[in-house]
């Protein structure tokens, strides 16, 4: 995050990042007092972060390569940003490892897996997950869940919120003392009905519906900076049927992802499809393969898949620019997405 | 648009209860509205038992963990088992009369039953369905669909090339598609029935079409699968699956009567394949006269 590198007091740093202002180029435009608004701070301190913002914006092009084209970027700054990514966790520690650290923000990530493979479960965690607080490493912000099956429920997103919550407790209880003060300070605000108030739910009935919403989704997050998440669960129910004309419907799904590429890339969130999984017919067999179609295919940048190994669900990486191919596994457990536990007994619950 | 708060909602999903509390506590209080829970099992296990003791238990009042509702039955299957219905609506009257609402209540008068015999004939009652549900006039809301069997209405009708079988997972996702937003538009809990298929060859690895957390499904013996494929599983929220198996010479039994006697004792569980708010497990279940329940650990 550019932001973090500029030379302003932890506090305003924190209003900036959590307002939504994580690039440099998003501070580019802002006006004083706008900026003034939406941090809740004197116009006079907005006039200073700006400035030191101009500032780091020019020292950061000052080492000869000024962008020719406004925008654009040459690889080593692309490099830095990178690193400076911030990543979502999945609660599952062999998962984050073979992502890197967990779903990348400004990226696009579609997740396929056969029916209760976990799709939902993992949906549902990264919108709780994306709430951790700065403080805890995580992100702070809020999730859009856009619901298409109905298979978003309260009580099980009220489960894994809780859980998240106690590990923040159990993880508070390894540092030191002069840190945990200031982590119990915010702990005690974060609340389990909290975190439901912070997933905004969408549930879509048509797949009109759908495309309409993924239209105002820009207008709604540039009201909402703090979305750091947006999850389509799933992105293929209402595309499967009524599409006689496939061409059609490869055209209008090639519109809805460049338009999640844009949002991902603006407002630097992570948007996370979730997909279904089909047979397709190759070379004399049937395979499984995610649905909608090869051309799909392309429009996403990293593709995880779930599956099932023997009697446990591992997730495979099988299209990511930065990521080797590699697998891990996973379960779902009442706390939600952990570590698979193959070599102990799972625990039924009753 | 605009985002539906969760603190708005209930914080447990309304459920229907099935009308029996050992099978309720294992389902988190029986059949979530708004959503599609799938029955899937072999011929003569109970799915029809199930089905009409939650039409009549639906109608309890939400305090009892019912809907205070009515519900539509669509069957597929002939013939409606209505003395079966009646003999459960009797044992269902006696039994909750101190609950009910008025003494004269009879249970029968809140369920409608229409028969469908094919799937283009679901299609076109679908929107009556709707409009019946909107204009209902009846002292108790229509809250439950019942349809038994999906599998029935596809399992003639649809040759094994594959232009049908593209055309079949199309109607699928339709059908589940509009009954998903009457679910959501009316609060509706939905309970579609299916029949199994025999499993031949492995179904493990990336390729394998393990759907849901039963490494197998086994039922008398055999293993089993639920029809309509992969493209229907993606249709359903929840899926059930009941299966029995038998035991010989189970010890309650042997102590009953003399030696020569050999006991066999069917054994009937439910189990939950997947569901977005449910781990994994099982119960096991009895068919009794008065309906059916849970066997209590």
């Amino acid at each position: 995050m550019e932001v973090s590198r500029l030379p302003i007091s932890a506090s305003q740093r924190g209003k900036l990042i959590s307002a939504g202002y994580t690039s440099l180029s998003s501070l580019s435009s802002v006006s004083p007092s706008d900026l003034a608004r939406d941090l809740k701070i004197s116009e006079r301190e907005a006039v200073e972060i700006l400035k030191v913002a101009s500032k780091g914006n020019r020292v950061g092009g000052s080492d000869g390569s000024q962008s020719i084209i406004n925008g654009a970027q040459n690889a080593w700054d692309m490099l830095h940003e990178e690193e400076m990514l911030t990543r979502i966790t999945t609660s599952c520690a062999d998962l984050d490892n073979i992502l890197g650290g967990g779903i990348n923000c400004k990226e696009v990530t579609e997740i396929g897996g056969v029916p209760g493979i976990g799709k939902t479960q993992l949906g549902i965690q990264l919108a709780v997950n994306v709430q951790i607080p700065v403080e805890f490493g995580g992100l702070g912000g809020k999730a859009i869940y856009i619901d298409t099956e109905g298979s978003f429920m309260v009580e099980r997103a009220l489960q894994i919120a809780e859980a998240c919550i106690e590990d923040m407790m159990e993880y508070t209880g390894f540092l030191k003392n002069d840190l945990q003060r200031n982590l119990q300070a915010c702990q005690v605000k974060m609340q389990p009905k909290d975190i439901l108030e912070n997933i905004l739910y969408f549930r879509v009935c048509s797949y009109t519906e759908q495309i309409a919403l993924i239209n105002y989704l820009d207008k709604f997050i540039s009201e909402h900076k703090d979305v750091k998440i947006v999850v389509v669960d799933s992105i293929t129910f209402h595309f499967r049927q009524d599409f006689d004309d496939l061409a059609l419907r490869t055209r209008v799904l090639s519109g809805i992802a460049l338009k999640l590429m844009n949002l991902a890339k603006k407002f630097s969130l992570a948007v996370v499809l979730l997909n279904q999984v089909t047979t397709k017919y190759t070379e004399g067999s049937y395979q499984l393969s995610l649905a909608l179609g090869d051309s799909w295919s392309h429009s996403c940048t990293n593709r995880l898949i779930l599956y099932w190994n023997g009697n446990e669900r591992y997730a495979y990486i099988d299209k990511s620019p930065s990521l080797r191919s590699a697998s891990a596994p996973y379960s779902v457990t009442s706390r939600g997405i952990r570590n698979s536990t193959s070599n102990c007994k799972r625990i039924k619950m009753m | 648009m605009k985002p539906q708060n969760l603190l708005h909602r209930p914080f447990t999903a309304q459920k229907c209860t099935i009308g029996c509390p050992v099978l309720d506590r294992c389902l988190g209080g029986g059949i979530p509205c708004n959503s599609i829970t799938e029955l899937v099992a072999e011929s003569g296990l109970g799915k029809t038992q199930f089905c009409l003791q939650l039409s009549l238990s639906a109608q309890l009042p939400t305090s009892y963990g019912g809907l205070s509702a009515s519900s539509i039955y669509l069957h597929t299957e002939f013939p409606f088992p209505i003395r079966r219905l009646h003999q459960l609506s009797a044992a269902f009257r006696s039994s909750k009369s101190s609950i009910l609402a008025n003494n004269d209540h009879d249970p029968c008068d809140y369920i409608y039953v229409q028969s469908v015999q094919s799937v283009d004939h679901l299609l076109d009652i679908m929107p009556n369905i709707e409009s019946f549900i909107r204009n209902s006039k009846s002292r108790l809301p229509i809250r439950l669909i019942v349809i038994d069997s999906i599998a029935a209405l596809f399992r003639s009708d649809f040759e094994n090339t594959p232009a049908d079988l593209k055309k079949r997972s199309s109607l699928f996702f339709k059908i589940s598609g509009k009954l998903k937003a009457m679910a959501v538009g009316f609060g509706l809990a939905i309970v579609v029935t299916n029949q199994v298929v025999d499993l031949v060859g492995p179904n493990e690895g990336i390729n394998g079409l393990r759907v849901g957390n039963l490494g197998c499904l086994y039922s008398s013996g055999r293993r089993v699968c639920p029809a309509l494929g992969l493209a229907w599983a993606n249709c359903v929220n929840s899926r059930l699956f009941l299966s029995r198996n038998e035991d010989f010479g189970g010890e309650e039994m042997v102590n009953g009567s003399g030696e020569d006697f050999v006991s066999r004792r069917t054994r009937r569980w439910l189990h939950v394949v997947f569901a977005p708010h449910l781990p994994d497990l099982s119960c096991e279940f009895e068919i009794q006269r008065d309906g059916v329940f849970g066997v209590g650990r």
